[in-house]
């Protein structure tokens, strides 16, 4: 796997709350990234005023690239654009995003352009930007559901967002609850690595943990 | 699963106006009307904006035999609103009916729309609604995606019934099956997923639409602008 080198990461924050494994996954992935030289832009979706996406795609059609709502939402693009790796850190719902990671995930329409084109047998957005970015995403489960149908559910959303965010690289693990701090690091860690960041890549040493599926 | 007297219409897009997901499931609520089911229609976005309106909300959801999510496909999924809203319902469900069984809930259904020529973009988001319906204890009843929801673009489905064939065909039977009782069928599923134009012409039709409102609308900008570049 070739490494990469550090960049700027955007971590989109979705916790709710302060549940312990997510707040362990949180630090362990700050902590991973930082090791490695990257400039991490830690952003806590819950205490950001982002208004809800309404679909006006005056973002395609008035002001090109930009959301029409002056808040939080038109920092989305300015801040997922120029990274290099984008990290989503929620607690799996339903098999989704929670409301708090969505409701800035909402605002990466201005990323792409309205024009549609077939592309690997579907139709897809075309991108506004050449720059690509990887994408990693960790979510976390009640004990005993990584393998549950909302993991399994989360894992497809995380695949479908890639056929359309088109990352060069990607990964998605899945925590369950009540993990402890060291197997959070590991299986973080060997997550970092998937996504080439390879400091994190030379600490996983054994490999995978278990609690990432 | 029992015959519903009420049905609660959720709609989920989250404009201002008129959208194609509330003509979907208001077509779908005079399906029903016509059995004689009392129904009534709640806007998502406004229904998760104060704590007055989420009580408002999660009675109706109570009171409701049958519930219907109507929504648009946004980023692959639900939009950031009606995802707040589940979760507030699944919470509310799990403190009031800890243990109850699902078939004592109401019965829940989703129907998503998308503005892709392809079924399959949706696929993902009726999972997520049938792992709600299992979370928050509803009896789940089935799925309807409709794709190239841009034709519909917020009219009734009565002013495009004629293009509009196979969706109304889908929520008929969908609402015969529901009114007495029954799952939506799967020929609803089918006929509900059937494009109504091939996906090269409604690919074209939709990027001479956006060129055509980039021009109108745009204010001079280019239309491949970037920003942040």
């Amino acid at each position: 796997m070739t490494a990469n080198l550090p960049g700027a990461a955007l971590l989109l924050d979705g916790r709710a709350d302060d549940e312990l494994t997510l707040a362990l996954a949180h630090e362990a992935l700050v902590d991973g990234l930082s090791a490695d030289g990257w400039a991490v832009d830690d952003w806590r979706l819950r205490d950001e005023k982002i208004a809800w996406c309404t679909g006006c795609f005056k973002c395609w059609t008035t002001t090109p690239g930009l959301c029409a709502h002056r808040d939080g939402g038109r920092k989305v693009a300015e801040r997922w654009v120029p990274s290099d790796l984008v990290v989503f850190l929620t607690p799996v719902t339903f098999g989704s995003y929670s409301s708090e990671l969505k409701k800035a995930v909402d605002h990466m329409i201005p990323i792409l352009l309205p024009f549609l084109r077939k592309r690997a047998g579907e139709t897809r957005h075309q991108q506004r930007y050449e720059h690509r970015h990887d994408l990693l995403v960790v979510g976390t489960v009640p004990a005993g559901q990584a393998d549950g149908p909302e993991a399994q559910t989360f894992r497809r959303q995380v695949e479908r967002n890639t056929y359309n965010m088109q990352p060069p690289r990607w990964a998605v693990g899945v925590l369950e609850q009540g993990t402890n701090d060291a197997e959070v690091r590991a299986a973080v860690n060997a997550l970092l690595a998937e996504v080439g960041v390879h400091a994190a890549r030379d600490a996983v040493g054994a490999g995978r943990s278990e609690v990432v599926a | 699963m029992k015959t519903p007297q009420t049905a609660l219409l959720l709609v989920g897009s989250p404009k201002p106006g008129e959208s194609s997901s509330e003509s979907l499931g208001a077509y779908l609520l005079e399906g029903l009307e016509k059995h004689d089911v009392t129904t009534q229609t709640l806007h998502v976005t406004k229904a998760v904006r104060s704590n007055e309106a989420v009580e408002e909300l999660l009675a109706a959801v109570a009171s409701a035999d049958l519930v219907v999510l109507s929504f648009p496909l946004y980023v692959d999924c639900l939009p950031g609103p009606v995802i707040r809203a589940l979760e507030l319902i699944a919470a509310r469900r799990a403190a009031e009916n800890g243990t109850a069984d699902a078939t004592a809930g109401p019965v829940f259904v989703a129907i998503c729309q998308s503005g892709f020529p392809e079924a399959d973009h949706s696929a993902v988001a009726i999972e997520i609604c049938r792992n709600f319906a299992r979370s928050a204890r509803l009896k789940w009843a089935g799925g309807l995606v409709m794709p190239e929801g841009g034709m519909l673009n917020g009219q009734p489905m009565s002013k495009m019934k004629g293009r509009m064939r196979s969706a109304a065909g889908a929520l008929d039977l969908a609402a015969d099956a529901l009114a007495t009782g029954r799952l939506v069928p799967d020929e609803a599923v089918r006929l509900m997923a059937k494009p109504a134009f091939p996906p090269f012409a409604y690919r074209f039709t939709a990027n001479w639409g956006w060129r055509s409102q980039i021009k109108k609308q745009g204010e001079g900008a280019s239309v491949d602008a970037r920003p942040f570049a």
